[in-house]
């Protein structure tokens, strides 16, 4: 159950059996099934969650009921609605499982008490944020001046395994195209190839 | 936010009593029993008062337990350790509901020393979880008869206390505080006060309590 965890965590920092045994006491073990909730909107994000095996998408509903998936967390990833976990703020994004799911839930006071005992866990999740960060940049960057088929490319090299595990409706949601526009881009390079 | 609740040996006069109410809240219950036509009886019961209730049974206690947010063992005080060691390393951090009155078998008596309780056995098999003393003050046969019923809650979490209170307050009760989990030896002995007055009276068990608090 924590096997995925903790090699995620040694990639970054070092941590002793004993580490990984308080972890343990802190981790909160949870199922979600296909299309239930860790969060919806409008509740406070109480816990990050690390994804052991399936895959959750965080995702807004706009005002027409349309879809805009911020996420996508597949095993071995983090995801939460970090403004509200952070703030206690509500939380402007749902998350939901798209295929049944386990996770380990970490809350913010387990969280505290976790940076206490063992401080280089302040690191771990710190090098989290960092790439975090560059990455959400990144797709920024991309959204706001590459062309759909461009965006489509580069999801493409960067998550090969997502795009074949994801509904082409939520691959476009997620970068902001249409469906058909996949479609289209899809076609031709069939074509080209 | 919609909770998951797992209610073990929902079969019983207890688990099944305490599943309909907190289905007819709206939350998702999985039901589990090692008595399996007893569960379907459960089933079969809730879904006729409430055809949209949102419930199901699971086979599986360390699968149910993994999957909810908060857990009920409705049994008999003799397995809660056998069922606490089945369930521990998938209840880290959640709620474990203690409804368990350790009773002998005329029940004239606790079967606790008097420096314990049967919520903090169960916390001393699952210390990280959050055990949190409630509804065992009820009668399961009352369950839906009397509303504002006083539910009595004792428990060491700040938030698993004000989550179960919201719980039994969905279901229609009152929910009373009654302060740390060392609070369920006077919890637990309660029901001795019940039961005896049953007695005398010569009716079957039942019956709750309700604080009454002069006006001022």
């Amino acid at each position: 159950m924590f096997d995925l965890l903790f090699e995620n965590i040694e990639r970054k920092i070092e941590i002793t059996e004993e580490d990984k045994a308080f972890c343990k006491t802190l981790f909160i073990p949870k199922k979600l099934r296909k299309k239930q909730y860790l969060l919806q909107a409008g509740d406070i994000a109480e816990y990050v969650a690390f994804v052991n095996k399936g895959l959750l998408r965080s995702y807004s509903v706009d005002e027409k009921g349309e879809e805009h998936i911020i996420q996508f967390a597949p095993e071995d990833w983090w995801i939460t609605d970090m403004n509200s976990f952070l703030t206690c703020e509500e939380a402007i994004y749902n998350i939901d499982a798209l295929e049944d799911t386990e996770i380990l839930l970490l809350d913010k006071p387990s969280q505290d008490k976790l940076f206490e005992h063992i401080p280089k866990f302040e690191r771990y999740f710190r090098i989290l944020i960092q790439a975090s960060f560059v990455a959400m940049h990144k797709r920024l960057l991309s959204t706001i001046t590459n062309t759909a088929e461009e965006k489509y490319m580069r999801m493409l090299k960067t998550y090969p395994d997502l795009v074949q595990r994801v509904p082409q409706h939520m691959i476009a949601s997620f970068l902001g195209i249409k469906p058909e526009t996949i479609s289209r881009i899809r076609k031709k390079q069939a074509s080209n190839s | 936010m919609k909770k998951t609740i797992a209610v073990i040996g929902a079969g019983g006069a207890m688990g099944s009593a305490l599943s309909k109410s907190l289905a007819a809240s709206g939350h998702h219950i999985l039901l589990m029993d090692k008595d399996s036509e007893k569960c379907h009886k459960t089933y079969d019961s809730i879904l006729s008062e409430l055809p949209n209730a949102d419930i199901e049974i699971l086979n599986c206690i360390h699968e149910g337990s993994w999957e909810a947010d908060v857990i009920i063992p409705a049994v008999a005080y003799e397995v809660q350790r056998e069922i606490a060691d089945y369930i521990k390393d998938v209840v880290t951090g959640k709620i474990v509901i203690s409804l368990i009155n350790p009773m002998n078998e005329d029940k004239s008596k606790l079967l606790t020393s008097p420096l314990s309780s049967a919520a903090e056995e169960l916390q001393n098999y699952l210390p990280y979880s959050k055990v949190v003393k409630a509804f065992n003050t009820i009668s399961p046969s009352d369950f839906k008869n009397i509303s504002n019923a006083d539910c009595f809650i004792a428990g060491d979490d700040e938030i698993a206390v004000a989550t179960v209170s919201s719980l039994a307050k969905d279901s229609g009760m009152m929910p009373q505080l009654a302060g740390n989990l060392s609070a369920s030896r006077t919890l637990e002995g309660m029901i001795l006060i019940l039961i005896q007055s049953c007695r005398k009276n010569n009716i079957s068990e039942s019956g709750c309590f309700k604080i009454l608090i002069p006006k001022t």
